[in-house]
């Protein structure tokens, strides 16, 4: 399995935000988190990715225990993250902003010598992955630049250039237009065939067609599991979730 | 001789709280480091100077050279601070810095850059007699100034509604915000207040350390320590840290003379290895 | 503020002219003119290694004379106490700068802009503080009697007023590429990723603590050659090199200059320090007129000269 959760605590002062959360996710796996608003979602991301350390409980990661490790390392492991928020390089153009993160793949991050742009095979990775998310227009574009859309794509295409093993996804969908979301679906479901995935969504219709497992989370607690057919039919997700 | 060292060191800690507290009060409301501080405390001696040489009464100069050094920063806060605080934090740093040059120059241009002296109060002139050792009163006196103005900001910001106000906004820039009370003549005056006490702290050392141009750096350089150990914005992070600085400073310059030149700066160090947000984050 | 002026062709094509008005000068100048030139040299080096910390790690540091006076002090000492040849010393200078700011950029290399400048300046005044008190490093006096290297295997002597000037132009070409290698390099481009986006850096597996410490001890390295070079010129160290005025100098340069540029840093040195020269020859009061011109150029100029050169190449159309 790529990533296990077990027994999750976390409380911020006398709230409880996680409450015993159990999460296995196998390799090539697409999972979903849902839940209400303040539910714990990007809370539980956060734990994940290591920005926010959990106070109980076990994050495992390829089988080790990554508990200790903070952003960067785990970073370096292969756990990499697309956030709800836009979060670029704003100065830099959409090929830079690529070829950066591919510098840290190819361990050329320290070169003190060499131009960023004259590394030819990094230059390579970027165009490939700038085509996997349609950015092969926009290559010399400053990401200040790009229209919203593109700039979510830029979002999620930094978070693959940096050759992860799990991609967390924090919401890839939100404040997208309907065509625009239909885009960045069919990306997701093209990159669900070659990393292990963990996504969190509000829009349903995204989460039906990309998750194999759903999870739903509520008050901090998961109060169900299962495939999206499952979650479909189940009276609980549906009084909790779509307030019904 | 420890009693004495004690009060040395106690005194010291005074001078840099009054100083400490203007700083930390200004940043936490207005996320400004002013590093023209020194330069108001600078101000504070040398306007008590020429008040004391023209009236020839130190009460006169340690009662109007905290007000004047009160209108001076009110005055810098109308034509410059006032209009920078959205602007970027370094941006605002690098003007602060600026403004140590004009004052510098000012203060050299106006009363020249021979260093002066005052003599304290006839009142005050005198030793006591502590425990078989003579101790200079005025240096008590500038305790007792410190721990006056330490109760009367605890007065300030427990009992009053502006004190509340100042508190809800350092504390919780946030919620103040929403709540609207974070106004602009909040800011005017806790910014003028921070001022008058870097003034009130130039006019109480003047008798002790004297008045000379490049005084400023140096209590600059020390009240950044005291902001950066204690946790900037903290108020009781400035008392802590000037306490502990304070002490640190004088029982090192005695026990250990050799490293007395450095010592603070590892105990600066040492905070920011283990504590980089200062002894108390706020 | 942009903080960053990132434009490799303008970087270059001001570079070129300023050394050749240096040069220009320096062969048709005077005695003191050319003393002059090495002077705005070594000052440019000194502010080219503020800049580029500045502006790719974000660490504007007011405490940078302190690395000035470790390359000055160190080529003195090495020279007269060891016997060491200047022109090894100079070497010896700048690694013994490089080392002690990785030991320092350790502790403070991830402070956030503000309290990078508290905790620099503090740094620095504790130097200024112990040079004045320490007995090897002559106290208040100072050392004299540096020399300057001997290169006469080249056939070249440095005493020579012209040559010297040559000296330390060959050596801010030197850091001049250096530097704008190492910015378009990925160290150089992680640097400014930093400066943009810090939680992104972390996020993709950046080394962060780790670049800006290697930048922060690149910049220590250049400041104490031009330490070095400064000891060199004058035959002489004082502790008032080390004071805090001529860090914040370093700073108003790179600030009037157009931070992030390079070439800027260097205008920046040439203007300020010429201004400053020729004001001090007026008037006594020049820290003041320094000062408000600073405060105008933060306020109405962020970009400083450089962004003034960019936007009169945009209006004419290049």
């Amino acid at each position: 399995m790529a990533l296990k959760l077990t027994n999750l605590y976390k409380s911020f002062g006398s709230i409880r935000v996680l409450e015993d959360i159990n999460i296995i996710s196998n390799k090539k796996e697409c999972i979903a988190i849902i839940g209400p608003n303040g539910a714990g979602k990007s809370t539980l991301f956060k734990v994940i990715s290591g920005i926010v350390k959990q106070d109980i409980g076990n994050v495992e990661f390829n089988n080790k225990n990554i508990n200790e490790l903070n952003v960067e390392k785990r970073a370096r492991l292969g756990i990499s993250q697309s956030f709800q928020k836009n979060s670029l390089f704003l100065e830099m153009t959409v090929k830079e902003s690529l070829m950066l993160a591919c510098s840290h793949k190819y361990k050329t991050s320290f070169n003190l010598i060499k131009p960023l742009i004259k590394n030819n095979f990094i230059s390579d990775d970027a165009i490939m992955i700038a085509k996997d998310i349609g950015l092969e227009n926009y290559l010399d574009v400053q990401s200040e630049f790009l229209s919203y859309g593109l700039q979510r794509q830029l979002e999620l295409g930094i978070a693959i250039a940096c050759n992860p093993k799990l991609l967390l996804l924090d919401e890839p969908t939100a404040g997208m237009s309907p065509a625009e979301t239909k885009d960045i679906i069919t990306l997701i479901r093209k990159l669900s065939k070659d990393y292990s995935i963990i996504i969190v969504e509000h829009d349903m219709e995204v989460i039906y067609n990309l998750a194999d497992k759903i999870y739903v989370l509520d008050r901090g607690k998961l109060i169900f599991e299962g495939s999206p057919n499952a979650v479909k039919n189940s009276k609980l997700v549906q009084k909790v979730y779509l307030g019904i | 001789m420890l009693l004495i060292q004690f009060l040395n060191a106690l005194q010291f800690s005074m001078t840099l709280f009054l100083l400490a507290v203007g700083l930390t009060i200004i940043f936490g409301l207005m996320k400004i480091v002013n590093l023209a501080h020194g330069s108001l405390y600078m101000i504070g001696a040398y306007v008590g100077l020429s008040i004391w040489t023209y009236f020839d009464s130190f009460w006169l100069a340690l009662i109007f050279s905290p007000l004047i050094t009160a209108l001076v920063g009110a005055f810098l806060y109308y034509i410059l601070f006032r209009h920078i605080q959205n602007a970027d934090p370094m941006k605002q740093v690098l003007l602060t810095f600026g403004l140590i040059y004009i004052g510098l120059d000012s203060v050299r241009l106006i009363w020249g850059t021979m260093s002066h002296s005052i003599s304290a109060p006839e009142l005050l002139s005198k030793s006591i007699i502590l425990i078989n050792n003579p101790y200079p009163s005025y240096r008590l006196f500038v305790i007792f100034i410190g721990i006056l103005v330490l109760i009367c900001l605890y007065f300030i910001l427990e009992k009053t509604v502006i004190g509340a106000k100042v508190r809800a906004s350092v504390d919780d820039p946030e919620a103040a915000k929403l709540l609207k009370i974070n106004t602009d003549k909040i800011l005017f005056y806790t910014f003028s207040f921070g001022c008058g006490l870097a003034g009130l702290a130039g006019i109480t050392v003047a008798p002790i350390l004297g008045v000379e141009p490049g005084m400023d750096m140096e209590v600059l350089v020390l009240t950044l320590i005291v902001v950066v150990v204690g946790g900037p914005g903290s108020l009781k992070g400035a008392l802590v840290g000037a306490l502990l600085i304070g002490f640190v400073d004088s029982f090192g310059k005695v026990y250990i003379p050799q490293l007395a030149q450095i010592i603070i700066y590892a105990v600066m160090a040492l905070t920011l290895l283990f504590r980089p947000d200062g002894l108390y984050k706020r | 503020m942009r903080a960053v002026n990132y434009n490799p062709k303008l970087r270059f094509q001001i570079m070129i002219i300023l050394i050749l008005l240096s040069i220009i000068f320096n062969i048709f100048g005077g005695y003191f003119t050319r003393f002059f030139v090495a002077e705005i040299i070594i000052l440019s080096i000194f502010a080219i290694s503020l800049d580029f910390i500045a502006s790719r790690g974000g660490m504007v540091s007011l405490g940078h004379a302190m690395f000035l006076g470790i390359g000055a002090y160190a080529t003195a000492i090495l020279s007269i106490n060891y016997g060491i040849p200047p022109f090894y010393a100079t070497f010896f200078s700048i690694l013994i700068g490089l080392f002690i700011a990785l030991l320092i950029g350790y502790f403070i290399v991830l402070l956030d802009g503000i309290f990078f400048i508290m905790v620099t300046l503090a740094l620095g005044e504790m130097f200024h503080a112990w040079v004045f008190t320490s007995e090897l490093l002559g106290g208040s006096d100072g050392i004299t009697g540096i020399m300057r290297p001997d290169l006469s295997f080249l056939k070249i002597d440095l005493n020579t007023p012209i040559i010297f000037s040559f000296y330390t132009i060959f050596w801010l070409i030197i850091v001049y590429n250096l530097i704008s290698r190492i910015t378009d390099a990925p160290l150089g481009r992680n640097l400014d990723a930093i400066r943009q986006n810090s939680e992104r850096v972390s996020a993709i597996g950046g080394y962060k603590k780790t670049y800006k410490a290697i930048a922060f001890s690149i910049s220590a390295g250049i400041a104490s050659l031009a330490g070095s070079l400064y000891v060199q010129l004058n035959g002489f160290i004082s502790p008032e090199l080390t004071h805090w005025t001529v860090s914040g100098e370093g700073l108003i340069m790179i600030i009037v200059g157009g931070i992030g540029s390079i070439s800027g840093a260097i205008l920046g040195a040439s203007v300020v320090h010429i201004i400053q020269h020729e004001l001090s020859n007026i008037i006594n009061w020049w820290m003041l007129v320094i000062g408000f011109g600073f405060i105008l150029v933060v306020l109405f100029m962020k970009d400083g000269l450089w962004g003034l050169i960019e936007s009169i190449k945009k209006k004419l159309g290049y």
